[in-house]
Order: structure tokens, then C-alpha cells, then sequence
């Protein structure tokens, strides 16, 4: 291998694959989930009101809004370092955070859907919550057809990463105006609520946090995989 | 403040007033975003009208419908017209020049006094054209003009930083509205329920200070980003 000129313009990237403790931690989070998944069916109980089944949507849909929830925070704040540092693996990490949070968001707005089919007999209500999470989903979509509008790995990295900053700005703004407009939601409140009281049965708790947990952790997983994929890619296109 | 402190300041409002005034006078030889914007609200206004006439909404809607339109086609017609502030400096490789002359933040506050004016102007034919086609009637005219200059301001700079990334970016113009439409989308909320509030003669005082909080907020925002975006 011979180091040139644009290797050391490029800062060395750690590609090597997981360690043997990554991937002991990678089967245990794969057997945290099976075990929050058989939780969620077979020892939770029902949520009272809930029409048949429907409530055990809770331990699926509410991670995924958590999880995509902590991928975009984690875009933002690599976004940030990378405008500070201009270090080109934050920007990868960045977009790679984008990509998880669009999927896990996607998953929660659908599955969300099923259950507003379920109990308010309409797959959409134009409810603040589905408002809000599909404009994210449009805003994040974005961040990632601007991405490859863009050549230069510096000028895209730049771009990107104010427009995922400037979406941090606003989404307070979505957050709090969007629902402040409807005149009503029927989305149940969320657990950790305004009136910090958790009124959650116990086991039902129990594996909504096991099952946040582990969605959680899933993102980080898959997001090292992903960053690893990025960086061999980075290193394969300064190498030709 | 202490001398040099005052003329740098006035060297800062001078860059300011230069990029307004070249950027006007570069529009009033092609007239490119000016007809644009026009043509584009004039289409639109002319579209909806005949669509729906002044009688196709009933009395009793027409608060709730006929605000949230004329917002959709100044959203339109701003996305059509405003990138173009930018995407000239990319296409006839000035952006070089204006980066070296001026200094960031006086590039931004001069791009956006130019969006800000040119919106203006359109607001000032398009809105008495849509009062009278739609036959609106204005319970409060000064809230109308509050409503449509703060949302205008808002638009148009939010649309100023957006047009610098999407200008640097390929697709350039068409790039735009997909990066502005999310952002925006709380501005046109609340600058309908601002209009509405006009229309019915009862201004809501709190989306007002939303309105006002999410202008300041693009504005610091861009201010910081704006260098960041500018600068290579």
C-alpha cells in the first residue's frame, strides 16, 4: 500500500471490522430484543380502552419514535462538531444517523397508522403527532437529496450540515406550534408526560423501557456498521 | 462607542446597502425573479380564482379557506422567484467577487433586504388583486399588513439562506422548495392564522409572538449559518 498525497490529506479512519466484545454485545442486544418482543406479547397485560390487541403496539411503536427520535438528535449534534472541527467522519456519521432515523421513523409512522386504523378507524386523522413526524420525514429526505446534489465531499459536508442544524432551530417550532394550531389530539398522552406521572402498569413499563432500551441500542449497532461501510468507501474513493 | 468601533459598523451598513443596491439593480436589467414572482402569483391567483370564484366557497368557510390559499401562492411564488437571488451569483460565476467584497453577514442582510423588498412589492399587487377576485372582506387592514409583512420578513429570510445551500448544490432551483418546505411550514401556519385573524377583525396576540419569535430565530440562525454556508 502506498500512502499518496490524497491519503494524507485524508485523516486515518478506523475500518477495522468489530472486535470479539462488539460482537459478544451484538448477540446479547439481539437476545434483549427477543426477549423484550416475547415480553410485549405474552407477559405484558392490555392497556384498558384499547380496542382487542391493539394496545401491545405500544412496546413497538413508541421505541421506534424514541429511537428515531435519538438518531436525529445524534445527526444534529454531529453536524454540529462537524461544522466546529470540520472532521470528515463526523459528517459521515451524521448521514448515517440521518438514514436510521428516516427508516426508524418511517417504521413508527406506519405502525402508528395500523393502530390509528385500529382505534380511530382511519389511517390518517391529520392528528399533531402524524403531522409532525411526517414533516420530519420530509425534512430529513431532504437532508439526504441535498447530500447527493452535492460532488465535493467539503462543500457537501458544509451544506449539510447547517441545513440538519437549521432543522433543530425549527423543530421546536413544529413541536409546540403544529400542535398548539389543532384544536385537539386523540394520541394518547405520552408516558413521560407533562404531569411527570407515570400512570403504566408496572410490567407494561417494564418491557417499554426493555424494548426503548434495545431499540436504542439497535440504532448504535447498525449505525457502526453503517459508519464502517462509509468510511471503507471514503478510503476506497481516495485510493483510485 | 469608541471610533473605530462606529466606522467599522458604518463600513458594515455600507456592504449592506451595496449588496441591496447591486442586487435590485442586476433584477432591473432581466427583471428574471420580478417576473417570476409576478407571473407565478398572477397564475396561480387566476387559477384558484376560476376554480372556485367568489361565490365556490360558502360564507361560513371562507375565514378558514381563503387565508390558507393566498399564503400557498405567496409560498409558491417564492419559491419559484426568491432562489434566483442566488443561483445568478453561481451561474455567472460572480459569487467569487461578492465573496471576496463583502463580508458574510453584510452579504446575507443585503440578500435578504432584497428578497424582503421584492416579496413586498409582489404582496402589494397580488393581495388587493385576491381581496377583490375572491371578494374577501377585511375585518382589520392594518392586521393584514402586520400579517403579511412579518410573514413576508420570515419568508424571506429563511428563503436567503435556503437559496444559498440550494444554489451551491446541483439542481440549484429545483433543489429549493424540497429544502424549504419543511422549515417553512410552521412560518405558514401561523402567518394564516394571523390572516385569519384579520379577516374576522380579532388579532391573535400569541401567534403574533410566535410569528415575530420563529423571524428573530431564522435571523440568528442565519447569521450564524450563513458564513458557514458562504465561506469555503
Amino acid at each position: 500500500m502506498n500512502p499518496g498525497p490524497a491519503s494524507a490529506l485524508a485523516p486515518a479512519v478506523d475500518t477495522r471490522p468489530p472486535s470479539a466484545i462488539w460482537r459478544a454485545l451484538g448477540w446479547l442486544l439481539w437476545l434483549w430484543i427477543a426477549l423484550a418482543i416475547v415480553g410485549a406479547f405474552l407477559w405484558a397485560p392490555l392497556a384498558q380502552a384499547f380496542i382487542g390487541q391493539s394496545s401491545r403496539i405500544l412496546f413497538f411503536h413508541v421505541p421506534m419514535a424514541w429511537a428515531s427520535f435519538v438518531a436525529f438528535l445524534a445527526a444534529g449534534v454531529w453536524s454540529v462538531l462537524y461544522l466546529v472541527r470540520r472532521d470528515a467522519d463526523h459528517d459521515r456519521a451524521a448521514a448515517a444517523a440521518v438514514e436510521l432515523g428516516l427508516l426508524f421513523a418511517i417504521l413508527a409512522t406506519v405502525t402508528g397508522s395500523m393502530w390509528a386504523k385500529v382505534m380511530w378507524h382511519a389511517w390518517w386523522n391529520g392528528d399533531p403527532r402524524q403531522t409532525s413526524i411526517v414533516v420530519a420525514l420530509v425534512f430529513y429526505a431532504a437532508y439526504l437529496v441535498l447530500r447527493g446534489a452535492v460532488e465535493d465531499p467539503e462543500l457537501r459536508g458544509r451544506l449539510c450540515a447547517a441545513y440538519a442544524v437549521l432543522g433543530l432551530v425549527v423543530a421546536p417550532y413544529l413541536y409546540f406550534v403544529a400542535p398548539r394550531m389543532a384544536s385537539f389530539t386523540l394520541h394518547p398522552q405520552p408516558v413521560v408526560n407533562t404531569a411527570a406521572k407515570v400512570d403504566v402498569e408496572i410490567r407494561m413499563l417494564t418491557v417499554l423501557l426493555a424494548s426503548s432500551l434495545g431499540f436504542t441500542a439497535l440504532f448504535f449497532w447498525v449505525h457502526r456498521l453503517r459508519l464502517r461501510l462509509l468510511r471503507i468507501d471514503a478510503r476506497k474513493n481516495t485510493r483510485t | 462607542m469608541s471610533v473605530p468601533a462606529r466606522s467599522a459598523a458604518r463600513r458594515w451598513l455600507g456592504e449592506v446597502v451595496a449588496v441591496f443596491v447591486k442586487d435590485w439593480r442586476a433584477e432591473l436589467r432581466t427583471r428574471h425573479a420580478l417576473h417570476t414572482l409576478l407571473l407565478f402569483s398572477l397564475t396561480t391567483l387566476l387559477t384558484v380564482s376560476t376554480a372556485l370564484g367568489p361565490l365556490g366557497v360558502s360564507p361560513s368557510e371562507r375565514v378558514g379557506v381563503l387565508p390558507a390559499l393566498l399564503w400557498i401562492i405567496l409560498l409558491f411564488a417564492a419559491a419559484a422567484g426568491l432562489p434566483r437571488s442566488f443561483v445568478h451569483e453561481e451561474e455567472t460565476h460572480t459569487a467569487i467577487a461578492l465573496r471576496l467584497a463583502a463580508t458574510p453577514s453584510a452579504v446575507f442582510c443585503g440578500k435578504t433586504l432584497f428578497c424582503a423588498s421584492l416579496l413586498a412589492g409582489v404582496e402589494l399587487i397580488l393581495v388587493p388583486l385576491y381581496v377583490a377576485m375572491m371578494q374577501l372582506s377585511i375585518a382589520s387592514a392594518g392586521g393584514l399588513v402586520v400579517a403579511l409583512a412579518m410573514g413576508g420578513l420570515g419568508l424571506a429570510i429563511a428563503s436567503t439562506l435556503l437559496a444559498a445551500i440550494a444554489a451551491q448544490a446541483q439542481g440549484r432551483a429545483a433543489l429549493f422548495p424540497i429544502l424549504a418546505f419543511p422549515l417553512l411550514l410552521p412560518l405558514l401556519l401561523l402567518a394564516i392564522e394571523l390572516t385569519r385573524g384579520a379577516v374576522e377583525g380579532v388579532m391573535p396576540d400569541a401567534v403574533l409572538v410566535n410569528l415575530v419569535l420563529y423571524d428573530a430565530t431564522m435571523a440568528v440562525a442565519g447569521l450564524m449559518l450563513f458564513p458557514l454556508v458562504w465561506n469555503p
